[in-house]
């Protein structure tokens, strides 16, 4: 553009050209920006797709100029995670195309089989090729008129996700990928009446046999055939043909399955449809109306319609470019939440993805207008799939696509009718696993609307099915040995009429309590040719997720008496646990009530109940609970939470004598807790009475209003910080509440740091530690640390002095306050990060990384719940952040908690940037290691620059590595103790605590009790509050051996102490003045007089310095 | 046994085991004259000693030169190395900008300003390593106790002066009893603290005042050349720095946004035109960026990132 001359700039009336051009120029901007802005792509919009093809075409770089991706950094992602997981078709697959033109070859040429009555041929093959042909039950009559017969395939063709090159890389490596090859069975061996009563499967069953009795010879050598069910339906058995590997090191990476299919378009469409009757039960044949079986019609109609399907998505793969990627995304989604195909594993595989995702290409949306656009990119249409999922209950409604005089049977089963092909593409899904689909759609969607956050890892990284992760009791269901025969027509195996009992039960029963019921049964594996079928394990597992703040509900409200019909169906349903109450409105309901006190005992007896009653008492006395052992561990009780709130009472009450005080040098702001009693965090809850104050006491900062009297000097403030708080203890020694007050003494050796506190014990028992909070020590010390004639010295102590204020001043408040409401929030997140904290201590960590960190990790898990939702148990909570902790990279990582939900995606960047630039500073990590930030602190060393060592942070993601293998190993037989044991192995040399002073021990106790009934509180026992010998000796001696030794110490557990060598003292050195250990004289091999750590030395001088408090070092390297 | 490592003699302590760490044990001491680099009048009868144990007192050292020299090894005064002296200036305290040319004795002054509180240790340790040095009362017994070293020495390792004999009853004990000492000594009794912040506040203040007053005197008063002092201050005194620095920071802060305001405005079309460059080639780097970053992600995690 050129530029504009003055002079035209003033003429308006001249420049109307000019002007139009420029708001023109201007307009194509903005929509461009418009463009950038847009995240989140408008799923239900259509873009123009030249548009976007051309985009896409362009460059890659173009793409930040469009809103097809949640971010640059997410498609970035997404183009190497589908460089990774797709299969490379031309190096180990480039063999099944061989194969597959060879196996063509030798059906064709299968010598047909005359019809024989079903016992002859059934004979025959089991005389000739020893293969039992896999009937479906129930079996065939054997005195039936209709005979079996066996001919060449009318056509034979591969279908399915090979030649769509749409397959992904198997999940384990002993999985292989399947290729499908379905066989058209020939009409002529078929009549039309075959629909009826599990015919046509007989004879598929029969077509099967033979093909593999044909096969059998030929290939046996240097293939492996076995039968299996295509997607754990009995009805469709299959033959898979696998390649024996060369040699053990490279496994086949494939296998062929053969299907056999029915002709398309021989079983007339209208006697399949859902609501048509296909199996006639075997007496009152006359029965008028005959209950629908959709299932088996299904299961025939899938059948027949193998290559429509492989038409329709062909097609769709042509005329959009990303459709094949989109289903790609697609099956890694569902494969991170163990959701396929396989009818033991939800009936929604990669099929069912594609196959909808193409017809609503075409339409399915109001008027008739497609719901997904040919111009999407893959991330759009995977985006548009989850929400079509997630916002159509298509189990209470049914999604009809392009069909009009469709009658559907109500049912549970959800359902998408394909008109055209006279399908339900659903027809595999049962109640509960869509309820787990639609879930897991819509955490998703929440999560990729979510823009703060990069949620690639979340969608489609993270596995979020690991069952105890996912959900907050698992329940192992023995199979009754004799399950009576179901009732229906249609087609159902045992199992599974048992499970879809199991589950109307458990959902009637336990009401609103949980959110979630899943179940899983037992998958078929594949059998030979000889066995009759497949074995599987006698067992269902049931899973559920709570809703926390009603789990434990003690009383159930039922129908009211009146609803004369509801109370019958209730009292029917409850048995004699409904009871008739009269309540405090007036109100009188059925009613029931529970008797335990836990989340997991209420929820224990109300299935255990229900099961009896309504199952066997065998079965329900065989259910095994797994989840609680959890929360025992942490004593999750409402008696801690209790404990809690009596200390925060206390403190109110503390609060307001201050407030009250008269006399007070200034005007008092605030008081601000910032101890972990005070937030719900502290791993024993805070015990307290009138005659046994806390031990420890509850840290209290203390900020009067500002005022000009204050000095302009760091230590004169320490010091008038010591005058006023001798001043307010004599003040609330007057106080009715108030027992004792005395000032203490601390950092000693730090000049510039607080150095005293008040100790103030009220007559609750409840102890309180007060420090003064002077906002002019940061503007002091900052200026210190500024001024360039500040010695070196001095100003290293006012950098960490600073660094200490801005942690207990700035950050310590702020996150107690963040932290204890997010608790009452969330009831789970306080025992969640007791348990974290204990599992640090276990592992001797605690001294090493801050309880505050842990608390952030734990909020972590909270409020970044994805790919879930926040924890509903303690269980899920522990382990998902134990899992967090192995992936979380902390070398290039930073934490970010966002309490208040306010940070943006900048934020978030600028934190990960702070990070890189450190690094960049300190590659070497000597100092901070661990970023973790918040919306409070930003800078993200608040909590984590007294450490972790880059030593201890590697040691946590071990150790959470190993616990994390451990839940994985064992799933839901796992034993919780197994994650808390620690070993003192590892360990250079361990201090031995002698008894008396271990926390064990309780020695004053022991004299107290005697005493009881004197019920006043001696004198020694306030003297005695706040003194733990072992943490003050363990303070010495990491002053004392900062360089040479690094200490590990559970204070839970408060047995020994760890001690590990520094690497790099015991290399011989020369002696020089400024060494800072103790050292010894060794002769180096050149000769040379050299220096070494002194080890029996220093082990010696911790020997002394503990005395009576250590019974015994241990050397163990 | 090695005697002489550099310009250090050793000097091997036997240390007596204890019932936690049965193992009788050797600490060597490493000793050599004192030569600081400011050196005093005392360096010439001083040892400075390296690798002091950590529960050293001056009845340890004191003992071992006794076991050495006999009564002839009499030791004046010991140092221990990083021990806070008693009575030092209060490091760089406040180092307000006009004081730079102090006189003398006002510096004096600031000495007597007395920093420690009451003492909550009954005995201090020392770091690992640690040094010390040690005043005799001549040259002589300084030598002496050297030569006294290099002859145990020579005479075959017979028996090494022990650490802390008969010093039991003597000293502050350390384990439990010193963790009960330090818990009630940390509690000073009250009027003892209002005392002792008392005593230190009146100093401050004392001085506070005279910094003033000369502060005042300089303003008023032209020195020898004639030139009269410009401090900060008027009649009413010397402004408080914190004010000062506030002002300072909101006068720059009502700049910052003034000028903002201008930019944001967009005032000439060429300036949106500008902007929106801008904007665009930000998207740009931003884009590369990412992309970098993702690259090295990936470098660094390979197939982990994309494997649960």
């Amino acid at each position: 553009m050129s530029p504009i001359s003055p002079k035209r700039r003033k003429l308006d009336h001249d420049s109307t050209d000019e002007i139009s051009n420029i708001s023109g120029s201007d307009e194509e901007m903005n929509v461009d920006r418009e463009a950038f802005e847009d995240d989140a792509p408008t799923t239900k919009t259509k873009q123009n797709p030249t548009k976007s093809h051309q985009s896409r075409e362009v460059d890659e770089s173009a793409v930040y100029a469009g809103g097809l991706f949640k971010s640059n950094t997410f498609k970035i992602q997404v183009d190497y995670l589908l460089e990774e997981i797709r299969p490379n078709y031309d190096g180990k697959l480039g063999k099944a195309n061989e194969t597959l033109s060879k196996l063509k070859g030798l059906i064709e040429a299968i010598e047909p089989r005359d019809a024989l009555p079903v016992a002859e041929a059934t004979k025959l093959l089991q005389k000739s090729h020893k293969i039992s042909v896999p009937f479906p039950s129930p079996k065939p009559d054997k005195s039936a008129a209709y005979k079996l017969a066996y001919a060449k395939p009318s056509r034979i063709n591969v279908i399915g996700s090979y030649p769509m090159r749409t397959m992904i890389k198997p999940a384990k490596s002993d999985h292989v990928l399947s290729i499908d090859m379905v066989v058209v069975m020939p009409a002529s061996i078929l009549q039309e009446k075959d629909y009826m009563n599990y015919r046509y499967f007989y004879k598929r069953a029969y077509y099967l046999a033979n093909i593999a009795a044909g096969l059998q010879e030929s290939l046996k050598d240097t293939y492996t055939l076995m039968f299996k069910y295509l997607n754990g339906n009995d009805l469709h058995p299959i033959l898979t043909v696998k390649p024996k590997p060369a040699d053990s090191k490279t496994p086949s990476k494939y296998e062929i399955n053969i299907i056999p299919a029915a002709p398309a378009g021989f079983f007339p469409d209208a006697k399949l449809l859902p609501s048509k009757n296909s199996v006639r039960p075997k007496e009152g044949a006359e029965n008028a109306t005959l209950p629908p079986t959709p299932f088996y019609n299904a299961s025939l109609s899938s059948d027949r319609n193998f290559e429509a399907y492989l038409k329709l998505l062909h097609l769709a793969s042509k005329q959009s470019k990303s459709f094949a990627d989109a289903i790609m995304l697609g099956q890694i989604w569902l494969r991170r939440r163990n959701v396929s195909g396989c009818i033991s594993q939800g009936g929604f595989g990669s099929f069912e993805w594609a196959a909808i995702m193409a017809l609503l290409m075409k339409g399915g949306g109001p008027k008739g207008h497609s719901v997904l656009s040919e111009g999407y990119s893959s991330y759009q249409m995977f985006k548009a799939m989850l929400q079509f999922i997630s916002a159509n209950d298509m189990s209470s409604k049914p999604f009809i696509y392009e069909a009009s005089d469709v009658s559907l049977p109500k049912s549970d089963t959800p359902v998408f009718f394909d008109g055209p092909r006279s399908q339900n593409l659903l027809y595999k899904m049962t109640p509960w696993s869509y309820g787990l689909l639609r879930e897991e759609a819509k955490v998703s969607l929440d999560m990729l609307n979510d823009d703060t956050f990069d949620q690639f890892e979340s969608t489609f990284v993270t596995s979020a099915s690991e069952s105890l992760q996912r959900y907050d009791c698992v329940v192992r269901m023995p199979l009754p040995t004799e399950i009576p025969p179901s009732s229906e027509c249609d087609h159902l195996t045992q199992i599974t009429s048992l499970s879809r009992r199991v589950f109307s039960v458990l959902r009637e029963g336990l009401m609103d309590r949980v959110k979630l019921i899943n179940i899983k049964t037992p998958s078929l594996p594949n059998w030979a040719f000889k066995a009759s079928g497949p074995n599987s394990e006698a067992q269902i597992v049931l899973y559920f997720v709570f809703d926390p703040a009603i789990i434990d509900r003690l009383v159930d409200h039922g129908p009211s008496a009146e609803e004369k019909r509801k109370a019958l169906k209730f009292q029917k349903f409850w048995g004699e646990k409904a009871e008739l109450r009269r309540f405090k409105d007036g109100s009188i309901l059925e009613s029931l009530v529970w008797k335990s006190a836990s989340t997991y005992g209420v929820f224990q007896e109300i299935v255990t109940y229900i099961i009896n009653r309504h199952f066997t008492k065998e079965i329900s006395e065989g259910l095994t609970f797994v989840g609680q052992s959890f929360d025992k561990a942490i004593r999750a009780a409402d008696s801690t939470t209790k404990q809690f709130e009596a200390l925060k009472e206390a403190f109110r009450t503390f609060e307001k004598d201050v407030r009250e005080l008269e006399g007070l040098p200034l005007q008092l702001r605030q008081l601000s807790p910032t101890s972990p009693q005070l937030r719900y965090t502290s791993i024993d809850a805070p015990s307290f009475s009138a005659h046994s104050p806390l031990k420890d006491p509850a840290n209290v900062l203390i900020q009067f209003e500002g005022s000009g009297r204050w000095p302009d000097d760091l230590i004169s403030i320490q010091r008038t910080k010591i005058a006023f708080l001798l001043n307010i203890g004599n003040l609330l020694e007057d106080c009715d509440g108030v027992v004792m007050t005395r000032v203490g003494l601390e950092n000693e050796d730090k000049q510039f740091e607080n150095c005293a506190f008040l100790d103030v014990v009220c007559k609750s028992g409840a102890a309180f530690r007060l420090r003064i909070q002077n906002d002019r020590e940061q503007t002091l010390l900052e200026r210190l640390v500024k001024d360039k004639f500040t010695d070196s010295r001095t100003r290293d102590e006012a950098v960490s002095a600073l660094a200490a204020y801005k942690t207990t001043f700035v950050q310590l408040p702020l996150l107690t306050q963040s932290i204890s409401t997010h608790c009452t929030r969330f009831p789970l997140l306080s025992p969640t990060i007791r348990l974290l904290k204990m599992w640090f201590d276990n592992h001797m960590l605690l001294g090493h990384i801050s309880g505050e960190l842990i608390e952030l990790l734990g909020a972590h898990t909270f409020l970044h719940a994805y790919p879930w939702r926040a924890p509903s148990s303690v269980m899920t909570g522990f382990l998902r952040t134990l899992m967090f902790i192995e992936r979380w990279d902390w070398r290039h990582q930073a934490l970010v908690v966002d309490f208040t939900g306010t940070m943006t995606s900048k934020d978030v960047t600028s934190a990960n940037t702070r990070l890189e630039a450190w690094r960049k500073i300190d590659p070497g990590m000597n100092r901070t290691v661990i970023f973790a930030a918040s919306n409070h602190d930003t800078s993200g060393v608040g909590f984590t620059e007294m450490g972790p060592s880059k030593v201890v942070a590697a040691r946590m993601t071990a150790l959470a590595g190993s616990a994390y293998k451990l839940v994985k190993e064992k799933g839901i037989e796992l034993d919780h103790r197994l994650l808390f044991a620690s070993s003192t192995a590892g360990y250079d040399f361990v201090i031995h605590i002698s008894p008396f002073f271990a926390k064990g021990s309780k020695r004053k106790d022991t004299s107290k009790s005697k005493f009881k009934n004197l019920k006043v509180q001696s004198e020694a026992d306030l003297e005695q509050i706040g003194y733990q010998p072992i943490p003050l000796f363990l303070a010495e001696l990491k002053k004392i051996y900062t360089n040479s030794i690094v200490f590990f110490y559970s204070e839970e557990v408060g047995t020994c102490i760890g001690g590990l060598w520094n690497p790099q003292p015991v290399a011989g050195r020369t002696l020089k003045i400024g060494i800072e250990y103790a050292t010894k004289v060794i002769s180096s091999e050149e000769g040379e007089q050299n220096v070494q750590l002194d080890k029996g030395a220093i082990l010696a001088e911790i020997s002394r310095l503990g005395g009576d408090m250590v019974s015994k070092i241990e050397v163990q390297r | 046994m090695v005697y002489q490592i550099k310009s250090f003699t050793v000097l091997p302590l036997t240390i007596p085991s204890t019932p936690a760490f049965p193992k009788s044990t050797t600490h060597t001491l490493y000793l050599q004259p004192h030569t600081p680099k400011i050196p005093v009048e005392e360096d010439s009868r001083s040892l400075f000693l390296l690798n002091v144990p950590i529960d050293s007192t001056p009845a340890h050292l004191r003992g071992i030169f006794t076991s050495l020299l006999g009564a002839a090894g009499r030791v004046e005064d010991i140092h221990f190395g990083g021990e806070r002296r008693k009575a030092a200036p209060t490091a760089p305290a406040p180092k307000l900008p006009v004081g730079k040319k102090r006189k003398r004795g006002h510096e004096d002054v600031d000495l007597e300003l007395d920093v420690s509180l009451p003492e909550t240790s009954d005995r201090a340790l020392h770091r690992s390593g640690g040094t010390a040095i040690i005043v005799f009362v001549d040259k002589k017994s300084a030598e002496a106790a050297l030569k006294a070293i290099r002859k145990l020495h020579k005479s075959g390792k017979t028996s090494f002066p022990v650490w802390g004999g008969g010093l039991s009853n003597k000293i502050p004990a350390l384990g439990g009893a010193r963790y009960e000492t330090y818990h009630a000594l940390r509690y000073p009794d009250a009027m003892t603290l209002q005392m002792n912040v008392d005593n230190y506040m009146t100093a401050f203040n004392e001085n506070e005042e005279r910094k003033k007053r000369e502060d005042k005197k300089k303003r008023n008063v032209p020195d020898e050349d004639g030139f009269v002092t410009v401090t900060k201050g008027g009649r009413s005194g010397t402004a408080k720095r914190e004010d000062v620095e506030e002002k300072r920071i909101e006068m720059e802060e009502r700049e910052e946004k003034k000028r903002r305001e201008l930019e944001r405005a967009g005032f000439y079309r060429f300036q949106v035109r500008e902007q929106r460059k801008l904007e665009q080639s930000e998207l740009v780097k931003q884009f590369e960026e990412d992309k970098r970053r993702v690259e090295k992600l990936r470098e660094i995690r390979g197939k982990r990132g994309v494997r649960p």
